[in-house]
Protein backbone atom coordinates (compact mmCIF):
# COMPACT_ATOMS: atom_id res chain seq x y z
CA UNK A 1 0.00 0.00 0.00
CA UNK A 2 1.18 3.62 -1.04
CA UNK A 3 2.36 5.76 1.76
CA UNK A 4 2.26 8.89 1.56
CA UNK A 5 4.08 11.56 4.33
CA UNK A 6 2.77 14.26 6.63
CA UNK A 7 5.20 16.30 4.10
CA UNK A 8 3.32 15.32 1.17
CA UNK A 9 0.20 16.32 3.13
CA UNK A 10 1.39 19.77 4.10
CA UNK A 11 2.24 20.07 0.66
CA UNK A 12 -1.07 19.65 -0.47
CA UNK A 13 -2.33 21.79 1.79
CA UNK A 14 -0.58 24.70 0.71
CA UNK A 15 -1.75 24.15 -2.76
CA UNK A 16 -4.69 24.58 -2.15
CA UNK A 17 -4.33 27.04 0.55
CA UNK A 18 -5.70 25.26 3.76
CA UNK A 19 -4.26 25.43 7.05
CA UNK A 20 -4.16 22.43 9.00
CA UNK A 21 -2.48 21.68 12.06
CA UNK A 22 0.28 19.30 13.33
CA UNK A 23 -2.43 16.96 14.54
CA UNK A 24 -4.78 17.23 11.23
CA UNK A 25 -1.89 16.65 8.92
CA UNK A 26 -0.80 13.40 10.95
CA UNK A 27 -4.19 12.37 11.11
CA UNK A 28 -4.75 12.67 7.44
CA UNK A 29 -1.51 11.06 6.64
CA UNK A 30 -3.07 7.65 8.08
CA UNK A 31 -6.36 8.67 6.21
CA UNK A 32 -5.40 9.65 2.77
CA UNK A 33 -2.87 6.42 2.39
CA UNK A 34 -6.10 4.59 3.24
CA UNK A 35 -7.83 6.50 0.65
CA UNK A 36 -5.16 5.76 -1.87
CA UNK A 37 -4.90 1.82 -0.92
CA UNK A 38 -8.44 1.32 -1.35
CA UNK A 39 -8.18 3.39 -4.93
CA UNK A 40 -5.52 1.26 -5.49
CA UNK A 41 -7.03 -1.83 -6.29
CA UNK A 42 -7.87 -0.75 -9.61
CA UNK A 43 -4.10 -0.95 -10.32
CA UNK A 44 -4.83 -4.79 -11.00
CA UNK A 45 -7.07 -4.41 -14.02
CA UNK A 46 -5.31 -4.65 -16.61
CA UNK A 47 -5.55 -1.43 -19.23
CA UNK A 48 -3.42 -2.49 -22.02
CA UNK A 49 -4.13 -0.95 -25.39
CA UNK A 50 -7.40 1.09 -23.66
CA UNK A 51 -7.63 5.34 -24.23
CA UNK A 52 -7.98 7.26 -21.19
CA UNK A 53 -11.66 8.10 -20.36
CA UNK A 54 -12.11 11.53 -20.03
CA UNK A 55 -15.53 11.95 -19.88
CA UNK A 56 -18.60 9.24 -19.04
CA UNK A 57 -21.83 10.95 -20.15
CA UNK A 58 -20.95 10.64 -23.65
CA UNK A 59 -22.10 14.26 -24.73
CA UNK A 60 -20.34 16.63 -27.67
CA UNK A 61 -20.13 19.99 -28.88
CA UNK A 62 -21.93 21.56 -26.13
CA UNK A 63 -21.71 25.03 -27.60
CA UNK A 64 -23.76 28.40 -27.65
CA UNK A 65 -23.68 30.87 -30.09
CA UNK A 66 -21.35 33.78 -30.14
CA UNK A 67 -24.32 36.56 -28.80
CA UNK A 68 -24.27 38.06 -25.51
CA UNK A 69 -26.47 37.29 -23.00
CA UNK A 70 -28.26 39.51 -20.43
CA UNK A 71 -27.73 38.01 -17.34
CA UNK A 72 -30.37 39.97 -15.56
CA UNK A 73 -27.48 41.11 -12.91
CA UNK A 74 -25.85 44.68 -12.36
CA UNK A 75 -21.77 45.37 -12.00
CA UNK A 76 -22.55 46.52 -8.78
CA UNK A 77 -24.74 43.34 -7.43
CA UNK A 78 -21.48 41.42 -8.84
CA UNK A 79 -19.15 43.45 -7.04
CA UNK A 80 -21.44 42.99 -3.91
CA UNK A 81 -20.03 39.11 -3.77
CA UNK A 82 -16.77 40.27 -3.33
CA UNK A 83 -15.31 39.94 0.43
CA UNK A 84 -14.19 43.21 -0.01
CA UNK A 85 -14.60 46.37 -2.85
CA UNK A 86 -12.57 49.29 -3.71
CA UNK A 87 -14.86 51.64 -5.96
CA UNK A 88 -14.90 49.92 -9.40
CA UNK A 89 -12.41 47.34 -8.24
CA UNK A 90 -12.51 43.76 -6.07
CA UNK A 91 -10.01 44.27 -3.58
CA UNK A 92 -7.37 41.75 -2.40
CA UNK A 93 -4.71 41.72 -0.01
CA UNK A 94 -1.35 42.56 -1.79
CA UNK A 95 0.10 40.33 -4.48
CA UNK A 96 3.50 40.42 -6.11
CA UNK B 1 33.51 43.31 -20.42
CA UNK B 2 33.92 40.01 -22.73
CA UNK B 3 35.24 40.02 -26.19
CA UNK B 4 32.56 39.79 -29.08
CA UNK B 5 34.72 36.68 -30.55
CA UNK B 6 33.02 35.06 -26.61
CA UNK B 7 29.58 35.99 -27.32
CA UNK B 8 29.89 34.82 -31.20
CA UNK B 9 31.06 30.95 -29.98
CA UNK B 10 27.62 30.89 -28.15
CA UNK B 11 24.31 29.92 -29.83
CA UNK B 12 21.14 30.51 -28.60
CA UNK B 13 18.16 28.85 -28.51
CA UNK B 14 14.74 30.03 -28.27
CA UNK B 15 11.15 28.89 -28.41
CA UNK B 16 8.19 31.00 -27.75
CA UNK B 17 4.82 30.51 -26.18
CA UNK B 18 1.71 33.86 -27.96
CA UNK B 19 -1.30 34.05 -26.37
CA UNK B 20 -3.85 35.13 -28.94
CA UNK B 21 -7.18 37.00 -27.94
CA UNK B 22 -10.18 36.56 -30.13
CA UNK B 23 -12.22 39.01 -31.18
CA UNK B 24 -15.64 37.52 -30.80
CA UNK B 25 -18.34 39.24 -29.30
CA UNK B 26 -18.99 37.16 -25.90
CA UNK B 27 -16.26 34.85 -23.57
CA UNK B 28 -15.13 31.19 -24.20
CA UNK B 29 -17.70 30.10 -21.52
CA UNK B 30 -20.23 32.67 -20.66
CA UNK B 31 -22.20 35.27 -22.92
CA UNK B 32 -20.45 37.98 -21.18
CA UNK B 33 -19.04 40.90 -23.65
CA UNK B 34 -15.80 40.13 -24.77
CA UNK B 35 -15.03 43.69 -25.48
CA UNK B 36 -14.11 45.49 -22.53
CA UNK B 37 -12.79 48.88 -24.78
CA UNK B 38 -14.46 51.73 -23.43
CA UNK B 39 -15.78 50.01 -20.03
CA UNK B 40 -15.39 50.58 -16.71
CA UNK B 41 -13.55 48.32 -14.72
CA UNK B 42 -15.32 44.99 -14.42
CA UNK B 43 -18.07 45.77 -16.45
CA UNK B 44 -18.23 43.82 -19.10
CA UNK B 45 -18.36 40.67 -16.61
CA UNK B 46 -21.33 37.96 -15.77
CA UNK B 47 -21.54 35.59 -12.82
CA UNK B 48 -19.24 33.49 -14.57
CA UNK B 49 -16.71 35.35 -14.74
CA UNK B 50 -17.00 36.06 -10.85
CA UNK B 51 -16.48 32.39 -10.29
CA UNK B 52 -19.83 32.45 -8.90
CA UNK B 53 -21.15 29.14 -7.29
CA UNK B 54 -23.71 27.78 -9.62
CA UNK B 55 -22.46 28.83 -12.71
CA UNK B 56 -22.05 26.58 -15.39
CA UNK B 57 -19.36 27.27 -18.70
CA UNK B 58 -20.54 26.27 -21.86
CA UNK B 59 -18.09 26.70 -24.82
CA UNK B 60 -18.63 29.70 -27.60
CA UNK B 61 -19.12 27.96 -30.80
CA UNK B 62 -17.63 31.10 -32.53
CA UNK B 63 -14.19 30.50 -30.50
CA UNK B 64 -14.09 27.03 -31.93
CA UNK B 65 -14.66 28.40 -35.60
CA UNK B 66 -12.21 31.06 -35.28
CA UNK B 67 -9.05 28.34 -33.50
CA UNK B 68 -9.59 26.49 -36.42
CA UNK B 69 -9.07 29.02 -38.89
CA UNK B 70 -5.70 30.32 -36.42
CA UNK B 71 -4.43 26.22 -37.21
CA UNK B 72 -4.98 26.71 -40.93
CA UNK B 73 -2.91 30.06 -40.82
CA UNK B 74 -0.51 27.90 -38.56
CA UNK B 75 -0.42 24.94 -41.27
CA UNK B 76 -1.54 22.67 -38.79
CA UNK B 77 -3.73 19.60 -38.03
CA UNK B 78 -6.57 20.60 -36.77
CA UNK B 79 -7.59 18.17 -33.88
CA UNK B 80 -10.40 15.86 -34.18
CA UNK B 81 -11.10 15.64 -31.20
CA UNK B 82 -10.43 18.50 -28.42
CA UNK B 83 -11.12 18.49 -24.96
CA UNK B 84 -10.40 21.00 -21.70
CA UNK B 85 -9.08 20.62 -18.59
CA UNK B 86 -8.91 22.10 -15.16
CA UNK B 87 -5.75 23.73 -14.15
CA UNK B 88 -5.56 24.81 -10.63
CA UNK B 89 -4.26 27.40 -9.34
CA UNK B 90 -4.74 30.47 -6.42
CA UNK B 91 -4.16 33.91 -7.63
CA UNK B 92 -7.18 36.95 -7.27
CA UNK B 93 -7.48 37.66 -10.89
CA UNK B 94 -8.40 33.82 -11.17
CA UNK B 95 -12.12 33.71 -8.84
CA UNK B 96 -12.02 30.37 -9.30
CA UNK B 97 -9.21 28.83 -8.29
CA UNK B 98 -8.66 27.28 -11.78
CA UNK B 99 -8.40 27.92 -15.44
CA UNK B 100 -9.78 25.87 -18.25
CA UNK B 101 -7.57 24.96 -20.78
CA UNK B 102 -6.56 22.34 -22.75
CA UNK B 103 -3.88 19.71 -21.76
CA UNK B 104 -4.00 16.58 -23.35
CA UNK B 105 -5.90 17.18 -26.70
CA UNK B 106 -5.28 20.78 -27.97
CA UNK B 107 -7.83 21.91 -30.47
CA UNK B 108 -4.57 22.52 -33.13
CA UNK B 109 -1.66 20.12 -33.29
CA UNK B 110 1.59 20.48 -35.22
CA UNK B 111 2.28 22.72 -37.56
CA UNK B 112 4.70 25.18 -38.56
CA UNK B 113 5.59 28.81 -39.86
CA UNK B 114 7.82 29.96 -42.54
CA UNK B 115 9.49 33.11 -41.41
CA UNK B 116 11.77 35.15 -43.76
CA UNK B 117 14.19 36.89 -42.04
CA UNK B 118 16.51 38.79 -44.28
CA UNK B 119 16.91 37.31 -47.46
CA UNK B 120 16.33 33.60 -46.38
CA UNK B 121 13.43 32.08 -44.89
CA UNK B 122 13.39 30.14 -41.34
CA UNK B 123 10.77 27.41 -40.73
CA UNK B 124 9.84 27.67 -37.07
CA UNK B 125 7.34 24.42 -36.39
CA UNK B 126 4.66 24.59 -34.30
CA UNK B 127 4.50 22.40 -31.02
CA UNK B 128 0.02 22.60 -30.83
CA UNK B 129 -2.14 25.51 -29.75
CA UNK B 130 -4.89 25.20 -27.46
CA UNK B 131 -7.98 26.95 -26.40
CA UNK B 132 -8.16 28.79 -23.07
CA UNK B 133 -9.73 31.38 -20.96
CA UNK B 134 -7.99 34.58 -19.91
CA UNK B 135 -7.70 35.80 -16.50
CA UNK B 136 -8.65 38.63 -15.23
CA UNK B 137 -6.35 42.14 -14.77
CA UNK B 138 -4.59 43.44 -11.18
CA UNK B 139 -2.92 46.67 -10.41
CA UNK B 140 -1.26 47.41 -7.56
CA UNK B 141 -1.34 51.30 -6.76
CA UNK B 142 2.19 51.96 -5.26
CA UNK B 143 2.65 51.94 -1.60
CA UNK B 144 -1.10 50.57 -0.88
CA UNK B 145 -1.34 47.36 1.48
CA UNK B 146 -3.93 46.03 -1.45
CA UNK B 147 -4.24 45.26 -5.44
CA UNK B 148 -7.18 45.87 -7.24
CA UNK B 149 -9.05 43.26 -9.66
CA UNK B 150 -11.07 43.74 -12.65
CA UNK B 151 -12.38 40.98 -14.27
CA UNK B 152 -13.06 42.42 -17.70
CA UNK B 153 -10.65 40.07 -19.39
CA UNK B 154 -11.11 37.13 -17.39
CA UNK B 155 -12.87 34.63 -19.71
CA UNK B 156 -11.76 36.06 -22.88
CA UNK B 157 -11.10 33.33 -25.30
CA UNK B 158 -7.20 32.71 -25.62
CA UNK B 159 -4.81 30.78 -27.98
CA UNK B 160 -1.43 29.85 -26.73
CA UNK B 161 -0.05 28.82 -29.99
CA UNK B 162 3.41 26.89 -28.56
CA UNK B 163 6.47 26.52 -30.77
CA UNK B 164 9.20 24.69 -30.87
CA UNK B 165 12.84 26.10 -30.31
CA UNK B 166 13.81 26.84 -33.79
CA UNK B 167 15.11 30.05 -33.26
CA UNK B 168 18.72 30.88 -32.91
CA UNK B 169 18.59 34.67 -32.85
CA UNK B 170 16.42 37.93 -31.66
CA UNK B 171 16.41 38.57 -34.99
CA UNK B 172 14.69 35.41 -36.00
CA UNK B 173 12.12 35.81 -32.90
CA UNK B 174 11.19 38.66 -33.85
CA UNK B 175 10.44 38.21 -37.11
CA UNK B 176 8.36 35.07 -35.74
CA UNK B 177 6.41 37.12 -33.74
CA UNK B 178 5.91 39.41 -36.56
CA UNK B 179 4.88 36.83 -38.94
CA UNK B 180 2.72 35.74 -36.17
CA UNK B 181 1.20 39.06 -35.90
CA UNK B 182 0.21 38.62 -39.33
CA UNK B 183 -0.90 35.21 -39.89
CA UNK B 184 -3.52 35.61 -36.81
CA UNK B 185 -4.64 39.27 -38.01
CA UNK B 186 -4.91 37.64 -42.04
CA UNK B 187 -6.81 34.79 -40.41
CA UNK B 188 -9.14 37.32 -38.61
CA UNK B 189 -9.38 35.84 -35.44
CA UNK B 190 -8.15 38.45 -33.34
CA UNK B 191 -8.20 42.79 -33.14
CA UNK B 192 -4.55 42.55 -32.99
CA UNK B 193 -3.74 45.54 -30.91
CA UNK B 194 -0.44 44.52 -29.34
CA UNK B 195 -1.47 47.84 -26.74
CA UNK B 196 -4.23 45.85 -25.38
CA UNK B 197 -2.59 42.82 -24.68
CA UNK B 198 -4.56 40.89 -27.63
CA UNK B 199 -1.23 39.24 -28.12
CA UNK B 200 1.15 38.37 -25.85
CA UNK B 201 4.72 36.65 -25.97
CA UNK B 202 6.66 34.41 -23.48
CA UNK B 203 9.72 33.52 -24.31
CA UNK B 204 12.36 30.86 -23.54
CA UNK B 205 16.04 31.56 -23.62
CA UNK B 206 19.00 29.20 -23.39
CA UNK B 207 22.61 29.81 -24.53
CA UNK B 208 25.56 26.63 -25.44
CA UNK B 209 28.76 26.88 -26.79
CA UNK B 210 28.26 26.10 -30.72
CA UNK B 211 28.36 22.69 -31.84
CA UNK B 212 27.74 21.68 -28.22
CA UNK B 213 25.37 18.49 -27.98
CA UNK B 214 23.14 19.58 -25.14
CA UNK B 215 21.48 22.68 -24.72
CA UNK B 216 21.95 25.20 -21.59
CA UNK B 217 19.18 25.62 -18.93
CA UNK B 218 16.89 28.01 -20.56
CA UNK B 219 14.78 31.13 -18.50
CA UNK B 220 11.47 32.10 -19.48
CA UNK B 221 10.38 35.55 -19.64
CA UNK B 222 7.03 36.51 -19.48
CA UNK B 223 4.24 38.52 -20.74
CA UNK B 224 6.06 40.40 -23.25
CA UNK B 225 3.89 42.47 -25.08
CA UNK B 226 5.53 44.02 -28.44
CA UNK B 227 7.77 43.17 -31.16
CA UNK B 228 10.21 44.76 -29.65
CA UNK B 229 9.73 43.73 -26.50
CA UNK B 230 10.44 40.40 -27.49
CA UNK B 231 13.73 41.35 -29.69
CA UNK B 232 15.69 43.58 -26.50
CA UNK B 233 14.36 40.62 -23.80
CA UNK B 234 15.95 38.35 -25.51
CA UNK B 235 18.97 40.10 -26.43
CA UNK B 236 19.45 41.13 -23.01
CA UNK B 237 19.06 37.20 -21.54
CA UNK B 238 21.24 36.16 -23.82
CA UNK B 239 24.26 38.32 -22.93
CA UNK B 240 23.51 37.68 -19.32
CA UNK B 241 23.62 33.99 -19.69
CA UNK B 242 26.94 33.93 -21.63
CA UNK B 243 28.53 36.33 -18.97
CA UNK B 244 27.26 33.94 -16.39
CA UNK B 245 28.64 31.22 -17.94
CA UNK B 246 32.22 32.93 -18.99
CA UNK B 247 32.11 34.00 -15.10
CA UNK B 248 32.10 30.97 -13.85
CA UNK B 249 28.47 30.94 -12.56
CA UNK B 250 25.54 28.62 -13.27
CA UNK B 251 22.22 29.82 -14.87
CA UNK B 252 19.16 29.16 -12.78
CA UNK B 253 16.20 28.17 -14.45
CA UNK B 254 13.86 30.64 -13.55
CA UNK B 255 10.88 32.44 -14.80
CA UNK B 256 11.64 36.55 -15.28
CA UNK B 257 9.97 39.80 -16.21
CA UNK B 258 10.55 42.50 -18.29
CA UNK B 259 11.01 45.66 -17.06
CA UNK B 260 10.47 48.28 -19.84
CA UNK B 261 11.79 51.56 -17.84
CA UNK B 262 15.45 49.87 -17.42
CA UNK B 263 14.97 47.45 -20.49
CA UNK B 264 16.04 44.49 -18.16
CA UNK B 265 14.93 40.94 -17.59
CA UNK B 266 14.52 40.54 -13.60
CA UNK B 267 13.75 37.29 -11.85
CA UNK B 268 10.04 36.66 -10.66
CA UNK B 269 8.57 35.29 -7.52
CA UNK B 270 6.68 32.32 -9.30
CA UNK B 271 2.82 31.87 -8.66
CA UNK B 272 2.99 28.42 -7.66
CA UNK B 273 6.27 27.34 -6.00
CA UNK B 274 6.28 23.52 -7.74
CA UNK B 275 4.24 24.76 -10.46
CA UNK B 276 2.35 21.74 -9.78
CA UNK B 277 -1.06 22.65 -11.29
CA UNK B 278 -3.02 19.10 -10.42
CA UNK B 279 -5.09 19.07 -13.73
CA UNK B 280 -7.81 16.85 -14.84
CA UNK B 281 -10.02 16.63 -17.55
CA UNK B 282 -13.08 19.35 -17.31
CA UNK B 283 -15.91 17.60 -16.29
CA UNK B 284 -18.19 20.51 -17.16
CA UNK B 285 -17.20 21.01 -20.87
CA UNK B 286 -17.71 18.05 -23.25
CA UNK B 287 -15.34 17.12 -26.00
CA UNK B 288 -15.04 19.22 -28.99
CA UNK B 289 -15.73 16.77 -32.02
CA UNK B 290 -14.95 18.52 -35.71
CA UNK B 291 -16.02 16.83 -38.98
CA UNK B 292 -14.22 16.72 -41.95
CA UNK B 293 -16.16 18.78 -43.57
CA UNK B 294 -16.42 21.45 -40.91
CA UNK B 295 -12.51 21.94 -41.84
CA UNK B 296 -12.96 21.92 -45.37
CA UNK B 297 -15.61 25.17 -44.70
CA UNK B 298 -13.47 26.76 -42.92
CA UNK B 299 -10.76 26.19 -44.92
CA UNK B 300 -12.45 27.75 -48.06
CA UNK B 301 -13.27 30.48 -46.15
CA UNK B 302 -9.67 31.37 -45.62
CA UNK B 303 -8.25 34.52 -47.37
CA UNK B 304 -5.02 34.50 -48.98
CA UNK B 305 -1.87 34.60 -46.64
CA UNK B 306 1.39 36.62 -46.47
CA UNK B 307 3.33 33.72 -48.20
CA UNK B 308 1.20 33.58 -50.92
CA UNK B 309 0.46 37.12 -50.64
CA UNK B 310 4.78 37.75 -50.94
CA UNK B 311 5.02 35.98 -54.02
CA UNK B 312 1.97 37.00 -55.67
CA UNK B 313 3.04 40.77 -54.97
CA UNK B 314 7.02 39.81 -56.12
CA UNK B 315 5.72 38.24 -59.33
CA UNK B 316 4.53 41.57 -60.71
CA UNK B 317 8.00 42.92 -60.23
CA UNK B 318 7.44 44.77 -57.00
CA UNK B 319 10.33 44.82 -54.56
CA UNK B 320 10.31 42.36 -51.29
CA UNK B 321 10.23 45.81 -48.95
CA UNK B 322 7.20 47.22 -51.01
CA UNK B 323 5.10 44.00 -50.76
CA UNK B 324 6.09 43.70 -47.15
CA UNK B 325 4.70 47.37 -46.19
CA UNK B 326 1.60 46.51 -48.01
CA UNK B 327 1.28 43.17 -46.16
CA UNK B 328 1.99 44.92 -42.66
CA UNK B 329 -0.41 47.88 -44.03
CA UNK B 330 -3.03 46.05 -44.52
CA UNK B 331 -3.05 44.44 -41.27
CA UNK B 332 -2.16 47.42 -39.19
CA UNK B 333 -5.26 49.53 -40.70
CA UNK B 334 -7.51 46.59 -41.85
CA UNK B 335 -7.54 47.27 -45.50
CA UNK B 336 -7.13 45.36 -48.71
CA UNK B 337 -4.51 47.65 -50.46
CA UNK B 338 -2.33 44.37 -51.58
CA UNK B 339 -5.93 42.91 -53.05
CA UNK B 340 -5.91 46.49 -54.87
CA UNK B 341 -2.63 46.08 -56.28
CA UNK B 342 -3.04 42.59 -57.30
CA UNK B 343 -6.03 43.68 -58.81
CA UNK B 344 -4.23 45.94 -61.37
CA UNK B 345 -3.85 45.10 -65.41
CA UNK B 346 0.18 44.98 -66.01
CA UNK B 347 2.70 44.84 -64.02
CA UNK B 348 3.30 48.89 -64.51
CA UNK B 349 0.16 49.56 -62.98
CA UNK B 350 0.29 47.38 -60.47
CA UNK B 351 3.91 48.66 -59.31
CA UNK B 352 2.54 52.15 -59.46
CA UNK B 353 -0.55 51.64 -56.88
CA UNK B 354 1.93 49.84 -54.79
CA UNK B 355 4.77 52.18 -54.53
CA UNK B 356 2.10 54.86 -54.33
CA UNK B 357 0.41 52.79 -51.29
CA UNK B 358 3.57 51.78 -49.38
CA UNK B 359 5.35 55.78 -49.90
CA UNK B 360 2.31 56.77 -47.87
CA UNK B 361 2.99 57.20 -44.36
CA UNK B 362 0.90 55.17 -42.20
CA UNK B 363 0.20 58.22 -40.21
CA UNK B 364 -2.06 59.82 -43.16
CA UNK B 365 -4.42 56.79 -42.32
CA UNK B 366 -3.84 57.74 -38.61
CA UNK B 367 -4.79 61.67 -39.39
CA UNK B 368 -7.45 60.78 -41.12
CA UNK B 369 -8.85 58.50 -38.46
CA UNK B 370 -8.18 60.79 -35.38
CA UNK B 371 -9.64 63.83 -37.80
CA UNK B 372 -13.23 61.50 -37.56
CA UNK B 373 -12.87 60.75 -41.44
CA UNK B 374 -13.22 57.35 -42.39
CA UNK B 375 -10.08 56.08 -43.86
CA UNK B 376 -12.22 53.68 -46.16
CA UNK B 377 -10.37 51.94 -49.22
CA UNK B 378 -8.44 53.07 -51.54
CA UNK B 379 -9.78 54.12 -54.87
CA UNK B 380 -10.55 51.21 -56.42
CA UNK B 381 -8.01 48.82 -58.78
CA UNK B 382 -10.20 50.16 -62.03
CA UNK B 383 -9.54 53.83 -60.89
CA UNK B 384 -5.89 53.42 -59.99
CA UNK B 385 -5.44 51.90 -63.75
CA UNK B 386 -7.33 55.39 -64.79
CA UNK B 387 -4.93 57.36 -62.90
CA UNK B 388 -1.49 55.66 -64.13
CA UNK B 389 -2.97 55.63 -67.56
CA UNK B 390 -3.30 59.81 -67.31
CA UNK B 391 0.15 59.31 -65.54
CA UNK B 392 1.07 57.76 -68.34
CA UNK B 393 0.13 59.95 -71.39
CA UNK B 394 2.01 62.39 -69.22
CA UNK B 395 -1.23 64.69 -68.36
CA UNK B 396 -0.72 63.86 -64.76
CA UNK B 397 2.54 65.33 -63.27
CA UNK B 398 3.62 62.77 -60.41
CA UNK B 399 2.59 65.31 -57.51
CA UNK B 400 -1.15 65.70 -58.71
CA UNK B 401 -1.40 61.91 -59.87
CA UNK B 402 -0.94 61.39 -55.93
CA UNK B 403 -3.60 64.51 -54.99
CA UNK B 404 -5.88 62.90 -57.53
CA UNK B 405 -5.84 59.45 -55.59
CA UNK B 406 -6.06 61.13 -52.26
CA UNK B 407 -8.94 63.16 -53.82
CA UNK B 408 -10.58 60.15 -55.19
CA UNK B 409 -10.61 58.90 -51.78
CA UNK B 410 -13.17 61.15 -50.67
CA UNK B 411 -15.01 61.63 -54.12
CA UNK B 412 -14.87 57.94 -54.83
CA UNK B 413 -18.12 58.28 -57.08
CA UNK B 414 -16.27 60.78 -59.37
CA UNK B 415 -14.44 59.57 -62.85
CA UNK B 416 -10.54 60.32 -62.25
CA UNK B 417 -10.25 62.44 -65.43
CA UNK B 418 -13.19 64.47 -65.30
CA UNK B 419 -12.12 65.04 -61.20
CA UNK B 420 -8.62 65.69 -62.07
CA UNK B 421 -9.95 68.32 -64.46
CA UNK B 422 -12.44 69.82 -62.05
CA UNK B 423 -9.29 70.57 -59.83
CA UNK B 424 -6.84 72.17 -62.18
CA UNK B 425 -4.54 68.77 -61.94
CA UNK B 426 -4.53 68.26 -66.03
CA UNK B 427 -1.25 69.04 -67.50
CA UNK B 428 -1.02 71.27 -70.69
CA UNK B 429 0.24 68.84 -73.30
CA UNK B 430 -1.72 70.38 -76.22
CA UNK B 431 1.70 71.50 -78.37
CA UNK B 432 -0.08 74.85 -80.43
CA UNK B 433 -1.31 76.16 -77.47
CA UNK B 434 2.14 75.16 -75.47
CA UNK B 435 3.94 76.81 -78.63
CA UNK B 436 2.34 80.06 -78.22
CA UNK B 437 3.39 80.16 -74.74
CA UNK B 438 7.10 79.09 -75.46
CA UNK B 439 7.07 81.97 -78.37
CA UNK B 440 6.05 84.39 -75.83
CA UNK B 441 8.34 83.37 -72.98
CA UNK B 442 11.60 83.06 -75.37
CA UNK B 443 10.23 86.75 -76.87
CA UNK B 444 11.02 88.24 -73.20
CA UNK B 445 14.30 90.34 -72.78
CA UNK B 446 14.68 88.92 -69.72
CA UNK B 447 15.11 85.50 -71.09
CA UNK B 448 17.60 85.97 -74.47
CA UNK B 449 20.67 85.05 -72.36
CA UNK B 450 19.66 81.85 -71.51
CA UNK B 451 18.23 81.40 -75.16
CA UNK B 452 21.78 82.54 -76.56
CA UNK B 453 23.59 80.30 -74.01
CA UNK B 454 21.71 77.02 -75.11
CA UNK B 455 22.80 78.01 -79.26
CA UNK B 456 25.60 78.20 -78.02
CA UNK B 457 25.53 74.95 -76.60
CA UNK B 458 25.00 75.47 -72.90
CA UNK B 459 21.79 73.40 -72.35
CA UNK B 460 22.02 73.60 -68.88
CA UNK B 461 20.12 76.87 -69.43
CA UNK B 462 17.57 75.14 -70.58
CA UNK B 463 16.15 74.45 -66.90
CA UNK B 464 15.83 78.04 -66.49
CA UNK B 465 13.55 78.32 -69.42
CA UNK B 466 11.61 75.27 -68.96
CA UNK B 467 10.75 77.28 -65.18
CA UNK B 468 9.68 80.21 -66.92
CA UNK B 469 7.05 78.02 -69.52
CA UNK B 470 5.89 76.07 -66.45
CA UNK B 471 5.36 79.34 -64.48
CA UNK B 472 3.54 80.52 -67.43
CA UNK B 473 1.08 78.18 -67.91
CA UNK B 474 0.52 78.03 -63.84
CA UNK B 475 1.92 74.70 -63.73
CA UNK B 476 0.10 73.05 -66.13
CA UNK B 477 2.42 71.85 -68.72
CA UNK B 478 4.27 68.79 -68.86
CA UNK B 479 7.68 69.39 -68.17
CA UNK B 480 9.46 67.09 -70.92
CA UNK B 481 7.12 68.03 -74.01
CA UNK B 482 8.28 72.16 -72.64
CA UNK B 483 11.46 70.91 -73.27
CA UNK B 484 11.27 69.02 -75.84
CA UNK B 485 9.62 72.21 -77.77
CA UNK B 486 11.53 74.79 -76.93
CA UNK B 487 14.68 72.79 -78.22
CA UNK B 488 12.52 72.60 -81.63
CA UNK B 489 11.72 76.44 -81.52
CA UNK B 490 15.13 77.78 -80.95
CA UNK B 491 16.60 75.17 -83.34
CA UNK B 492 19.62 73.47 -81.92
Amino acid sequence: MTQISKDDVKYVAALAKIAITDDEAEKFTKDLSEILGYVEQLDSVNTDGLQPTYQVNGLINITRDDQIIDYKTSREKLLANAPKTNGEFVEVPKVL
Amino acid sequence: MLDKSVFDSYQPTIGIECHVQFKTKTKLFSGADNDERGKLPNQATSPLCFGLPGTLPILNKEAVRLAVRAGLALNANIGKISSFDRKHYFYPDLPKGYQITQLDRPIVLDGFVDVPVGESMVRVRINHAHLEEDAGKSTHPAGAEYSLVDLNRAGTPLLEIVSEADMHSSAEAKAYVQELYLLMKYADVTFGDLQYGNMRFDVNVSVAKKGADELGTRTEVKNLNSFRAVERAIEFEVKRQIELLETGKAVRQETRGWVEATQKTVPQRSKEEAMDYRYFPEPDVPPVVLSDEFIEEVRGSMPMLPSKLRAEIEARGIDQQTAETLILRDALTNSSYTKTVLAQEGNEAARFAANFIANRDISYCDGLEKDGKSVGELPSAKKFLAVFELRQKGELSSNNADALLFALRHRPEAEPRELAEELGFLQENDSSALEAIISKVLAEPFNQKAAEDIKSGQMKAIGFLVGQVMKASQGKANPSAVRDLIIKQIGV
